[in-house]
């Protein structure tokens, strides 16, 4: 398998081949090639600025305004910050965000010991790769709604799957979606489930970059294979884990397609998540200027987890294990 | 006493593949299976499993009650469409970061990490506003744009990883020769970052094919739905006909299901290299 590059390109850029970074352009031909350089890069950065920059400044601009598509004739009136002095007020607002906070406490975690058990599985010697390959693939490659929707029927009361499981044991059936706590229990194993073989995978990468001989020369010294794991699996993986807890967090932040397909965000606004709050604030209640104020909130969250990943990226850059 | 360990050792590589395959494979079993159930042996109690008289009545359908090849068609013109479309600008990013004397380098590189991870329900209000004014609504355009764009870091990361394994001295040698730069790229650096760039597009046709939210909103009219909003038509207000959304969820598994196999060793690869999409 290829090895991952992530660190490289950082790398790259610094040492590994400085006479491309350094250099004041002196020569035409130089000059040719950075202009050639902002052609190539004209094209994806027209695109970001449209969908991406454009949109995002207009975001932010709205959040000050009240935009009521509801009401068009009390006009678009600039509040300041009262959109969010409004949210810091608003019960539903704080529901949200502590259901979101809740999902990421339990399902990070969550999907890290699962993913890190299927990438120390995946990682045996198999004969035949391939339905182990692929039985970490397909939960990746299934849209999250349809995640969301499987799972659904999993928790149907009557005719669920785990239901059948549990009265087959002996246990009464419970009321897996009606049940607030028991729905949000639902919601986080089906996020796991969909988010741990992605884990899995990453993980395995790090896994593989593990020398053999360490294991070799460990078992001589008589360490079991606990020992092993805790003094060389876990420390040489540490960089990897790290990585995919960032990136699990970032996208816990903005979970969306798994409740709204079990739950709707029900019973009553019980499992709806910050990302749920602000689709309904804007395309349901119609309300653009204090959905744009949440949403704005939004980005700013995720953009400080985002940052401590650059910072762990960039930092980290050639560590062993890490790429 | 030595004779056991390996037998040791073949039973626990059974057991996990076992566990893996199972997890990853049981949900998609279980929606086969009730897809192939009637109404009726689905209100049984206790429920069963394997279905009893297999039936492909669902299927049927699935195909009439909702336009379900055309949500296919649509899935499929928006994938396509945007996967080239970053691909293509991708190609010409990444080329650009790995092989050209850029300003900025780092800091470039570091906005597209950080745009892989904008979150995408900030994206939709303002993306909606200017599909609105644009009068993109409902038009294919109005995701495929952002599609290949959402999807253009991951590409960008990705290809760049391949291309910088290609030797400079490869096209410096074809320069000499005569070629152009823009000559050499399509003669030396193309068909070499080939694989690279075949990854990327996988990457990016599977993250448009599953995509949600923006196609929850762009598209109003379902004869323009996509698959992963035109499933979640087929529940009424309060029923939910499970054989009937199974069979058409495995209709739009299959497509998916079948890339990925495919190309199963290029997708790892892809997704290790480029990291950056959960």
């Amino acid at each position: 398998m290829r090895r991952p590059a992530r660190g490289r390109l950082f790398d790259h850029a610094t040492t590994a081949n400085p006479a491309l970074n350094d250099a004041p352009v002196s020569t035409g031909k130089d000059l040719s090639e950075r202009a050639l350089g902002f052609l190539l890069l004209m094209p994806a950065a027209l695109l970001l600025g449209l969908i991406v920059f454009y949109p995002i400044a207009n975001l932010v601009y709205d959040s000050f305004f009240s935009i009521l598509l509801t009401q068009p004739g009390l006009g678009e009136p600039f509040v300041g910050l009262d959109n969010y002095a409004r949210a810091m007020e608003d019960e539903r607002f704080w529901h949200a965000t502590g259901h979101t906070a809740l999902y990421a406490i339990i399902t990070v975690p969550g999907a890290l010991v699962v993913g890190l058990g299927l990438a120390l599985l995946a990682n045996l010697p198999f004969k035949r790769k391939w339905p182990v390959r692929l039985g970490l693939l397909l939960p990746w490659a299934l849209p999250l709604v349809f995640a969301g929707l499987i799972f659904r029927w999993f928790f149907e009361y009557k005719q669920g799957f785990v239901n059948d499981v549990m009265t087959r044991l002996g246990f009464e059936p419970l009321a897996w979606l009606t049940d607030p706590k028991l729905a949000t229990l639902a919601i986080s194993i089906a996020i796991i489930w969909k988010t741990s073989s992605f884990m899995a995978l990453m993980l395995l990468a790090g896994l593989q970059t593990i020398p053999k001989s360490l294991y070799e020369a460990a078992e001589v010294d008589g360490a079991t294979k606990w020992q092993q794991f805790r003094e060389i699996t876990l420390p040489m993986l540490r960089p990897a884990i790290f990585v995919a807890l960032i990136f699990r967090t970032i996208t816990a932040i903005q979970t969306f397609d798994i409740p709204y397909a079990m739950t709707g965000g029900g019973p009553g606004d019980s499992t709806e998540t910050l990302a749920m709050y602000i689709h309904k604030t804007t395309l349901d209640f119609l309300d653009f200027g204090y959905g744009s104020a949440l949403a704005t909130l939004m980005f700013v969250i995720s953009m400080v987890a985002t940052s401590g990943y650059l910072r762990y990226t960039r930092r980290g850059s050639g560590r062993p294990g890490e790429d | 006493m030595t004779a056991l360990i390996p037998l040791r050792r073949k039973t626990v590589v059974w057991f996990a593949a076992i566990v893996v395959a199972v997890n990853g494979f049981f949900p998609a079993l279980w929606i086969l299976f009730t897809s192939l159930k009637t109404e009726t042996e689905l209100m049984r109690y206790p429920i069963t499993y394997v279905p009893d008289a297999p039936t492909l009545a669902n299927y049927q359908q699935a195909f009439t009650e909702q336009p379900l090849l055309r949500f296919l068609w649509n899935s499929f013109v928006v994938a396509s469409l945007s996967t080239l479309l970053c691909v293509l600008v991708s190609a010409l990013a990444a080329y650009a970061l790995t092989r050209l004397r850029i300003p900025k380098r780092n800091l470039i590189m570091s906005v597209l990490l950080a745009v892989a991870m904008f979150p995408l329900i900030s994206l939709m209000v303002p993306l909606f506003k200017l599909m609105r004014e644009l009068g993109l609504l409902n038009t294919y355009l109005a995701l495929i744009l952002p599609y290949a764009v959402l999807s253009m870091p991951v590409c960008t990361l990705v290809m760049a990883s391949f291309f910088q394994d290609i030797p400079p001295d490869l096209e410096a040698a074809a320069m000499i020769d005569g070629c152009s730069r823009v000559g050499a790229l399509f003669r030396v650096v193309v068909p070499l970052a080939a694989p690279g760039v075949f990854t990327a597009a996988i990457l990016a046709f599977v993250n448009a094919w599953d995509e949600f939210l923006l196609a929850l909103t762009m598209m109003s009219r379902v004869s323009m739905r996509t698959l992963s909003v035109g499933i979640t038509l087929y529940q009424g207000e309060f029923a939910f006909p499970w054989p009937l959304i199974s069979a058409a969820l495995i209709v739009a598994i299959v497509p998916i299901s079948i890339l990925i196999a495919l190309f199963q060793e290029r997708v790892v690869g892809g997704l290790t290299a480029g990291g950056v999409k959960g």
